[in-house]
């Protein structure tokens, strides 16, 4: 695990985004520098309580977050955090994640 | 609008929930197939193109579902935009027709994943969703219009029994379709006091998966058969990518053409009898409905509770994918525009929508991470 989420900022006009794009979509630049996001809020919670398939399933706490200079995008929560809560974001190999700060 | 070429024939096969031994995807299409060519009164001999989209053909493609059909064809396309491929296939359909390069052109959908090669799919959908949703346990499409279903709620002041009445009222029109594998009455408790699934989505908000197929066939309206008026289309439009993702999903892909194909299609709003709206969840369809201009100042929830709760237009008349079913996300869309025709040429039986003239279909789909990219939108007419 390492603190943050991995996203992708344009060279040319700076906007961050998540996932990856190829063009800018602003700028249609094609240059990208690596950047990092440590903090969003909460906007919506979800919880997956049942999932085609499993029969053997552990609910699962999602969220759609705003981070803060950068894009929205949808983290596992790892604990009780609702709306409005910001969060510190980390990620999981490729999935990013998200926890009240302590 | 398109003068030289028309909706003229639909068929398609059983829907279940499970496919059984012995049934594939390809049967049920070949099935659907069988029906589309009797009900149009055209030989299989006859067709010059062929449209397909279908989450679960492959190793197969479309020209490898040509020879298993015995088609022998000078236009070809398979479309893979999800909930709108129908209404994509249809659109190059009637370009096909109304420019000559084939007809008549037979448009096909069909899926029978199976639960498991479902989940699959859900997990494996585009690089964003294995990579950055899958991994989270995000539960596929359902996980994600959770949360869209959330901000509409806040945003327009929604309540979890507004979407019940769409639930409801599809479920009672379901009751007339002899196709539909939900069709028992629906009442507003057991709606309320289903399972969640992804809260706020209870069982009856996710669209069932089942196994099925759809075909209709394109052609001049000169071959309908004797005592049927061929249905055309007066504009159709789609939209892909809109947003790219950035924005909040309430609105989808057909507010940025809706203005457009009201006036392609000299039609309004108000001159709508029968809506097939693309319906993998009640959110959308209220999104969708909203973004045609068919919602009256932009509250859903008088909308929700007054004309889909006292019935007062008919939307999804076969009962829309959540009763009806869905066969995979690609397929789904087709039955929508099949049910269009239906009413139009006045052939929907129980459900027959008095004096039907025009219609609206739409397709909805492709979720890339957050939403839908795709949509699409047609004003279908009874041409007298």
């Amino acid at each position: 695990m390492s603190a943050g989420v991995g996203i992708w900022r344009c060279a040319s006009c700076g906007t961050g985004y998540f996932p990856e794009r190829l063009l800018c979509p602003r700028c249609h630049g094609h240059e990208f520098t690596p950047d990092r996001v440590t903090e969003a809020v909460v906007e919506e919670v979800t919880v997956i309580r049942h999932v085609l398939g499993q029969t053997d399933w552990a609910p699962r706490r999602l969220a759609n977050v705003r981070t803060i200079n950068g894009p929205r995008m949808t983290v596992g929560l790892r604990d009780e955090s609702g709306p409005g809560t910001v969060v510190e974001l980390f990620e999981d190999g490729t999935a990013p994640f998200g926890a009240a700060k302590a | 609008m398109f003068n030289n070429a028309a909706i003229i024939g639909v068929g398609q096969s059983a829907y279940v929930r499970r496919p059984q031994s012995g049934q594939s995807t390809h049967t049920f299409i070949r099935d659907a197939v069988v029906a589309a060519l009797k009900d149009a009164q055209i030989d299989g001999k006859e067709i010059q193109g062929m449209a397909v989209t279908s989450f679960s053909l492959a190793p197969d493609t479309a020209v490898d579902l040509a020879w298993r059909l015995g088609l022998s064809l000078r236009w070809l396309l398979q479309d893979t935009n999800g909930g709108s491929s129908s209404m994509n296939m249809l659109g190059h359909a009637l370009r096909g027709v109304e420019t000559g390069a084939a007809s008549p052109i037979l448009v096909v959908a069909g899926d029978a994943t199976g639960l498991s090669g479902y989940a699959k799919i859900a997990a494996n959908y585009n690089v964003a969703t294995r990579e950055h949703l899958a991994p989270l346990g995000h539960g596929g499409p359902n996980g994600v219009y959770s949360l869209v279903t959330t901000r509409q709620m806040n945003k327009y002041g929604l309540k979890k029994s507004d979407y019940g009445h769409m639930a409801i009222a599809q479920r009672a029109w379901a009751a007339k379709n002899p196709f539909a594998v939900y069709r028992e009455p629906l009442t507003m408790d057991e709606y309320l006091a289903a399972p969640m699934v992804a809260d706020p989505l209870t069982r009856y908000d996710c669209v069932p998966v089942v196994a099925g197929a759809q075909a209709i066939i394109i052609a001049h309206p000169d071959r309908v058969p004797k005592g049927r008026a061929p249905v055309r289309v007066r504009a159709i439009r789609n939209s892909f990518n809109y947003d790219n993702q950035e924005g909040d999903g309430l609105q989808t892909g057909i507010s940025t053409f809706a203005d457009e194909l009201w006036k392609a299609a000299d039609a309004k709003p108000s001159d709508i009898d029968v809506a097939s709206i693309y319906d993998d969840y009640p959110a959308m369809v209220l999104a969708q409905l909203n973004d045609l201009g068919m919602i009256p100042a932009n509250d859903l929830a008088a909308f929700a509770r007054r004309d889909i709760g006292e019935r007062r237009r008919p939307i999804n008349t076969h009962g829309g994918m959540m009763s009806a079913g869905q066969p995979g996300g690609p397929a789904g869309g087709l039955n929508g525009i099949s049910e269009a025709v239906l009413q139009l040429q006045h052939r929907a039986g129980d459900r027959q929508v008095k004096n039907a003239r025009r219609a609206v279909t739409t397709g909805y789909g492709m979720t890339m991470y957050r939403y839908g990219g795709t949509a699409a939108a047609a004003i279908l007419e009874r041409m007298e």
